[in-house]
């Protein structure tokens, strides 16, 4: 049997968080098709923008652009494994804003700043307050937002 | 020079079905049911969040899941997020431009597969943009719930949308 705390990493439990913490996340990942078209189209979003290369070939981006949903969901989904990998939830995100247009075969890498660590209401965890950003290959900033995580502690969780 | 055929004819003589809505559209108080809903499935949630890169294993490991108390995987709260928002494109944003921002994301009961999304929108504000006269700038605060009418997420999202007499089109 699977004890719990071994298919999560052991360095980002609560109480390896402080303020002012910076992370360069490892692992980038290039936009494409399979990330964008897909995932605008499965979440029911209907501006072709996103995916329709013909009428975009007409306008000063002259391509598709990569729904900006999808550009942040990927940021965090980079920054996860360091920040949210041994979260009890997501909470919400806060400042969003999309810098710049992101199209495919553009790559993102993602960056982390604890800006908050408080107690949460339950004593098995507490609350991180993230900013996150991307940039692309060029290192422009593509995204930046802050993100609340309710993240376990390791003196209730590390031995599950 | 041969007839047409049926379907050339079609072609040549068809009026466009528009879709969605011009900045002159919005004012500050309406409220938007938005289109269709979405059942979210687990092939859904699993391949959003793997495609991502998210390696919190609640939005794709069941057993380690039903381990935290939850009845099965959790759907990973950003594809909530991004199937509202989805949901609420064709009525807000989808003749204007890319969005800018979205403030106050707050996520409410967690989604299971099998669950049932649907989105609804209030205008918040609608200005003018000095710097760019083809368009102007909308605030929305949009809900999404499930099919218990439960909270699922809300956000306030502000738009580029524009005008009805744009000299430039966006797309």
């Amino acid at each position: 049997m699977t004890r719990i705390a071994e298919l999560t990493g052991n360095d980002n439990y609560f109480e390896d968080f402080h303020v002012g913490q910076r992370m360069r996340h490892a692992r980038g990942k290039t936009v494409d098709v399979t990330e964008n078209v897909l995932i605008t189209n499965m979440v029911m979003n209907t501006a072709h923008a996103h995916f329709n290369a013909d009428v975009m070939a007409g306008t000063r981006f002259r391509e598709r652009l990569s729904f900006g949903g999808v550009n942040l969901s990927l940021a965090i989904g980079l920054a996860s494994q360091d920040t949210s990998e041994n979260a009890l939830a997501d909470l919400g995100m806060d400042k969003i804003r999309l810098r710049a247009p992101v199209v495919h075969g553009d790559t993102l890498y993602a960056f982390s700043e604890v800006l908050e660590v408080r107690d949460a209401e339950r004593p098995d965890a507490g609350v991180v307050r993230f900013l996150h950003c991307a940039v692309n290959q060029r290192d422009e900033i593509v995204f930046e937002g802050e993100r609340m995580v309710l993240v376990k502690r390791r003196s209730h969780w590390g031995d599950k | 020079m041969t007839e047409p055929s049926r379907a050339e004819a079609l072609v040549a003589g068809a009026t466009l079905r528009e879709k969605g809505h011009f900045y002159e559209s919005f004012v500050v108080g309406q409220v938007f049911r938005h289109h269709w809903g979405r059942s979210v499935t687990e092939a859904d949630a699993v391949l959003f969040t793997t495609l991502t890169c998210n390696s919190n294993p609640l939005y794709f490991n069941r057993e380690y899941a039903l381990a935290h108390g939850h009845r099965d995987l959790v759907v990973n709260p950003l594809l909530v997020f991004n199937t509202v928002l989805g949901l609420s494109v064709e009525d807000l944003s989808e003749v204007g431009g890319p969005f800018v921002g979205i403030d106050g994301l707050d996520y409410g009961v967690a989604v299971h597969p099998g669950d049932t999304l649907r989105a609804e929108s209030e205008t918040m504000a609608v200005r003018l943009s000095r710097s760019n006269p083809d368009n102007g700038l909308v605030t929305w605060r949009t809900r999404g719930f499930n099919q218990r009418d439960e909270q699922v997420v809300e956000f306030v999202r502000t738009n580029i949308v524009r005008k009805r007499d744009a000299r430039e089109h966006f797309v």
